[in-house]
């Protein structure tokens, strides 16, 4: 019985291990978390590439696999920004319109640069 | 309790193993680390990814993805396909672990000095390429799982692992593995170690060495499990160095160029065999260097074709407590122009001791000059069966002309121009100037042992030295001396049989002591007899015990004590006689067909009675009290012994008495 309940207590801790983000760090301590699902990384011109995040390599201090995600310094979304904004993606990847914006954490591609924002 | 703490480790470990992963695939090879293992991963100027200690440089990495895939801690996979191979490392060895891969070429330097995770690293290779290979460098023990790998080498080895530490060479379970290397190549072995290999698994390993050997290690081989069959090898099945080690397993080794199995001492000077001596923390064989071979069971099948090729041949010992072991050798012998000498075949063949304590042994030689078994030490046979069947001629080379069935006297010409055929040879007899010096000698003191040789001068058993049987079966049909000795030699007990269509039964060149035990000797016409002693360099024949019969008389002058000697030069080839000691059945016998080589008439065989080929040899019979004899008897029941040519414990009936004389004599027999 003490066995069962031993076998039971491991495997709740190995549920317990997964991670659904991967998070980058830069430098300057700024914090990116990407989705571990189905996660692939391509490594192209000095950029970790996830789909349409974009990472400057030279600019990560390390990565690590987390259980929240821990980006910072985002964004409020302002109507300004939304107006420069050329593409909107979700974590998942998918393109999404401003229109189509929920409350969650998006990627938005502008012409000054990519941010990550997150909609109230 | 034992097996539900192994599943829950099992469980545990799976279950780790089987939570998220993190891909890094640099070319052919992925390197997977498990998210809960890897911490902090660092970036270092942008040049350089390091997880898990594994430094990558990032330009060189392909991709990098999150999944699901379970990593098993310690272990290293190489897949191979056509003309390319992959390779997966886990993450926990990642940085101890550098591969290259070109084509299905690949290599592996390991660098970690001591466990893993309390653990070796584990290379298993599936998959299959006709031009591949496998390379392994490294300063730490590992295993090389073989999991239905087809790996052909068109440019060397197949295997080569220049690491100089213990690997264990695992054929896993229900997998058939096979292993080819490149013709004319400079590769020592299609898989070679430069250290210590154990081969093992219960799967089956097919090897095929094109340039030299099959296998080779610069260390001691162990074998267990597995079924490995060598399917051939321009040289060896098997070399290795310091010692080798058959504990269980099948081997089956045929179309080699040399030597079966062949082991030889690594350094200049032997350890001996080391045992455990556990107050010093010493195990079995460790650090040992002997050139020694143990067979401790397994089942063994070798066929040599090779001129002068051995079955198993080393530099030490050879111990075979146990297992089934057959050896086949068919070549001839040849000329050793490094030792000016020539070389014969021989099943089983060691410089130092060999002993037999257990396991069957069949043991052919059909070359010229073959032996079934030789060693240069003392062998010592005290159990198991050995059966020993030679038929090739006299093997003859003086460097020049070669004679594979020379049918000259010997006695004028140096014996390292000749080779004989034995069944059983033990000890090494030197000649300097007119004198010799002896070494070796033989024991036997159980065991079934049964040799049978009928090419020309082909001895039984020959020792070189002493000659000592205490206990055992021993049954000898022989050319030549069924059972020979350089110097004394000594029954004390057992079941002898001694058969010489063309020499002596029993001869020693020394002194022959007859203390006990059952002797059916035979010898061939006069002057050779039955039992023969030097009596021409004042060596005598002692019987003071034991029952014996004699066909073809005793060496004159011999000490009879302690019974009573008769004879009669009266009977009938090929009939049952039974001897009785006073009134009590010893033993019932069948005579020799014929009495000796002349047969069908002459001054020595045919004609007698019986009309079954009679002799004027002389039937000599003792036992202890005294010798009564019957002929023509029917035997039921009891024992055979001598394949066949006695009973004991039988039931005797019919018949009638022979007229036995008081024995004072004998031929004198030549003592070659």
């Amino acid at each position: 019985m003490t066995m069962m309940v031993m076998i039971a207590s491991v495997t709740a801790q190995a549920e317990n291990d997964d991670y659904p983000y991967l998070t980058f760090e830069t430098a300057d301590g700024a914090k990116t978390s990407i989705s571990t699902a189905s996660l692939t990384i391509n490594i192209q011109d000095g950029k970790l590439k996830a789909g349409s995040m974009e990472l400057t390599i030279a600019d990560l201090s390390k990565m690590y696999f987390s259980t929240s995600d821990e980006t910072t310094g985002i964004e409020e979304v302002t109507t300004t920004t939304l107006d420069e904004t050329a593409d909107i993606y979700d974590l998942q990847g998918r393109k999404v319109t401003k229109d189509q914006m929920r409350r969650g954490i998006y990627v938005v591609k502008t012409k000054s640069g990519i941010r990550k924002v997150r909609v109230k | 309790m034992k097996k539900l703490k192994t599943l829950i480790a099992a469980l545990v470990l799976t279950i780790a193993a089987g939570a998220q992963t993190l891909n890094v695939q640099v070319g052919s090879v992925t390197y997977q680390f498990p998210a809960a293992q890897t911490g902090e991963m660092t970036y270092t100027n942008g040049e350089t990814l390091t997880i898990m200690g594994k430094a990558f440089t990032i330009s060189d990495i392909s991709s990098i993805t999150v999944n699901d895939t379970k990593v098993t801690n310690n272990l290293v996979s190489i897949a191979y396909s056509g003309m390319s191979a992959t390779v997966t490392v886990a993450g926990n060895v990642a940085q101890y672990v550098t591969p290259t891969v070109s084509g299905a070429y690949v290599s592996i330097a390991q660098s970690n000095t001591d466990a893993v995770d309390e653990d070796e690293i584990t290379y298993q290779l599936s998959g299959t390429s006709t031009d591949g290979q496998f390379a392994l460098s490294g300063t730490y023990k590992c295993t090389l799982s073989l999991a239905g790998i087809d790996l052909t080498c068109t440019t060397g080895a197949a295997i080569s692992i220049t690491n100089g530490k213990r690997i264990q060479l695992s054929a896993k379970k229900n997998t058939t593995n096979a292993l080819s290397d490149c013709t004319n190549g400079s590769q020592k072995a299609c898989v070679y170690s430069k250290g210590q290999l154990q081969i093992q698994g219960n799967g089956t390993l097919n090897v095929m060495g094109n340039t030299k050997h099959a296998i080779k290690s610069g260390d001691y081989i162990s074998i267990k499990n597995l079924t490995l069959n060598i399917t051939g090898a321009v040289s060896d099945g098997i070399n290795c160095e310091e010692y080798l080690l058959i504990k269980s397993g099948t081997v089956t080794i045929s179309g080699v160029g040399d030597d079966g199995i062949q082991c030889d001492l690594g350094g200049d000077s032997s350890t001996g065999e080391i045992l455990a001596d556990e107050a010093k923390g010493i195990e079995a064989h460790d650090d040992e260097d002997s050139g020694n071979v143990y067979i401790e069971g397994g089942t063994i099948n070798i066929t040599c074709t090779a001129a002068a090729a051995k079955g198993i041949k080393c530099d030490g010992d050879m111990q075979i407590s146990s297992g089934d072991i057959t050896v086949k050798t068919t070549g001839n012998g040849k000329w050793d122009s490094d030792d000016a000498e020539t070389k014969a075949a021989s099943g089983l063949s060691c410089d130092g001791n060999m002993t037999v304590s257990g396991g069957s042994l069949t043991l052919a030689s059909s070359g010229s000059g073959g032996k079934g078994m030789k060693c240069d030490g003392v062998m010592t046979i005290s159990d198991g069966t050995v059966t020993v069947v030679t038929s090739g001629g006299l093997y003859y080379n003086n460097g020049t002309t070669e004679n594979t069935n020379y049918t000259s006297d010997t006695d004028r010409i140096s014996s390292n121009y000749y080779s004989s055929p034995k069944g059983i040879k033990a000890g090494v007899k030197k000649q300097s100037g007119n004198s010799y010096t002896y070494a070796g000698g033989m024991v036997i003191s159980g065991g079934t042992i049964s040799v049978t040789t009928s090419g020309r001068n082909g001895e039984g058993i020959e020792s070189k030295n002493y000659l000592n049987i205490t206990s055992g079966h021993v049954t000898v049909n022989a050319y030549d001396d069924a059972i020979n000795s350089a110097q004394d030699m000594t029954i004390e007990g057992g079941y002898v049989y001694a058969h010489a269509t063309n020499n002596d039964g029993i001869d020693a060149n020394g002194n022959c002591y007859i203390k006990g035990g059952v002797i059916y000797a035979v010898g061939s016409s006069s002057p050779e007899v039955a039992i023969d002693a030097n009596s021409e360099e004042r060596k005598k024949l002692y019987i003071t015990g034991g029952t014996i019969v004699a066909v073809g008389g005793l060496e004159s002058g011999a000490s009879i004590s302690g019974g009573t000697c008769k004879y009669t030069s009266s009977w009938t080839a090929s009939s049952w006689y039974a001897l009785y000691n006073g009134n009590d059945l010893a033993l019932a016998f069948q005579t020799p067909a014929k009495s000796s080589s002349g047969g069908g008439g002459g001054p020595w065989g045919g004609g007698g009675p019986g009309g079954g080929g009679g002799s004027s040899q002389q039937l000599v019979v003792y036992t202890s009290s005294t010798p009564n004899l019957q002929s023509g008897v029917t035997v039921s029941d009891g024992m055979e012994y001598f394949g066949g040519m006695a009973n004991i414990g039988g039931t005797v009936s019919g018949g009638s008495s022979v007229t036995l004389s008081t024995y004072s004599g004998g031929n004198s027999g030549h003592s070659y």
